[in-house]
């Protein structure tokens, strides 16, 4: 009989705690585990090594194994440093390989109407390593919200006093798409951020 | 329950569950409204930047008691200027999160969504100026019904001629007898507010430093009393207008 107490009741309520899994998934996930025991001691084992071994860059503060992480202790551009709102945006640039430079995670964006300011940002460490010399371009890759917009209007402002390059991500129309489908607000963004040819 | 074709703003989201949003519009028809839409946050397609803080749109609204349900939001403006400027996404903000924390749901307020839109849209073609923010909050005020005593002694009722005005705490002004100790406003503050109040204008009435310190002052504590907290934009709007 399964009891409030249970192991059982609690890996439920543990599970339920992730995002997207409500009572019922969290149940049929339990089942599913309990069905398997192999699959439920690597699992146990896979989160425990994850906790231990899982942590930020003290350079770029990414999520990662190695202090410094891959990215920053490899053969990459260290004179361009592309800043990011958190680590799965650095994961989706990596995956385009057509950035070879560094990164830098901001853990978040400036976001005044949730009181978030700049100061709740690694924007500090980003000054730091800017000040210790070598750096050529900052790329700032935050989103395209009225967040990540504001985010990379404070930084450019910051970084206009320091001698170097910044520029911003591309914006506008996604590739393969057709005009007709496209909303208004990127129509008037693409229009804006028109290029010469 | 049933639906309904609405002008808006979006005024601020809360992100609720995994996919969804739910949404403050201020609109023209219904005042303010709290709207749940429904995978907002899965798929960028079905509203789009239509969600985004100050964005202009056209909804079709469910509605219902406490929370509507949001059908579909079209974009009329999403403010491409505002977006390209710090300052003016700063006071943008600030004013979104003054409507939505001033007004009450569900009571229509057409005057203050033509107040609203006319800031915005002023912002979209000025550079941010903090007299016409200060012009936003006072009309903003009298059209609520919040408007401090600018004319004569909110307790007594004498006019101030022009020996001008004490303000006290929570932003209520008296005459120099009936107060107890606090800051003098002088009569060009008190003139230039009611000029402020006569004209639809944005950028119509320039505020002089020492006139902008003390309606500032003023303001922002009626503003307070009124909200019952200090705006979070607040901080943001300080920083980047330094």
């Amino acid at each position: 009989m399964l009891t409030k107490a249970s192991s059982l009741s609690r890996l439920v309520g543990e599970l339920k705690k992730l995002p997207g899994v409500g009572e019922r998934t969290a149940l049929r996930l339990a089942f599913h585990l309990l069905k398997s025991p192999q699959n439920l001691t690597t699992l146990a084992e896979a989160l425990l090594e994850v906790r231990a071994k899982v942590r930020t860059c003290s350079t770029c503060f990414a999520i990662t194994e190695d202090d410094p992480c891959t990215i920053c202790s490899g053969r990459r551009d260290t004179g361009t440093i592309c800043v990011v709102e958190n680590s799965q945006d650095l994961m989706a640039l990596e995956r385009s390989n057509a950035y070879h430079g560094v990164y830098h995670v901001l853990e978040g964006a400036i976001s005044p109407l949730a009181g978030v300011g700049p100061d709740a940002l690694r924007i500090s460490e980003l000054l730091e390593r800017i000040h210790r010399g070598g750096v050529n371009e900052v790329v700032i890759a935050t989103n395209f919200s009225v967040e990540g917009e504001a985010t990379a209007l404070y930084l450019a402002k910051l970084l206009k006093s320091v001698n170097i390059k910044v520029s911003r991500l591309a914006h506008g129309i996604p590739l393969g798409s057709d005009i007709e489908f496209v909303d208004a607000a990127t129509v008037q963004w693409a229009l804006q951020g028109r290029n010469e040819l | 329950m049933h639906t309904e074709k609405l002008q808006a703003f979006t005024i601020s989201t809360i992100d609720y569950g995994d996919s969804d949003r739910i949404v403050s519009l201020f609109t023209l028809e219904q005042g303010r409204l709290r709207a749940f839409a429904r995978g907002a946050r899965k798929s960028r397609k079905r509203f789009g930047a239509a969600l985004e803080p100050f964005a202009r749109i056209e909804v079709q609204v469910r509605i219902k008691e406490g929370l509507s349900g949001l059908v579909q939001a079209d974009i009329h403006s999403i403010y491409p200027h505002i977006r390209n400027d710090l300052e003016k996404i700063a006071h943008a903000l600030y004013a979104c999160e003054l409507v939505d924390s001033i007004t009450a749901e569900s009571q229509p307020l057409p005057r203050l969504y033509r107040l609203f839109a006319a800031y915005l849209d002023r912002l979209e073609t000025a550079p941010a100026q903090e007299d016409e923010r200060r012009f936003f909050e006072i009309n903003l005020l009298n059209i609520l019904g919040y408007r401090p005593a600018l004319e004569n002694c909110s307790r007594c009722g004498t006019s101030y001629n022009t020996r001008g005005a004490i303000l006290l705490e929570g932003g209520e002004l008296c005459c120099g007898p009936c107060a107890a100790p606090g800051r003098p406003l002088s009569d060009a503050t008190l003139k230039n507010l009611q000029a402020c109040l006569g004209t639809g204008t944005f950028g119509s009435i320039p505020l002089q430093p020492d006139v902008l310190i003390q309606a500032g002052a003023l303001l922002d504590d009626a503003i307070s009393a009124h909200t019952g907290r200090r705006l979070k934009s607040l901080n943001f709007l300080r920083q980047v207008s330094l």
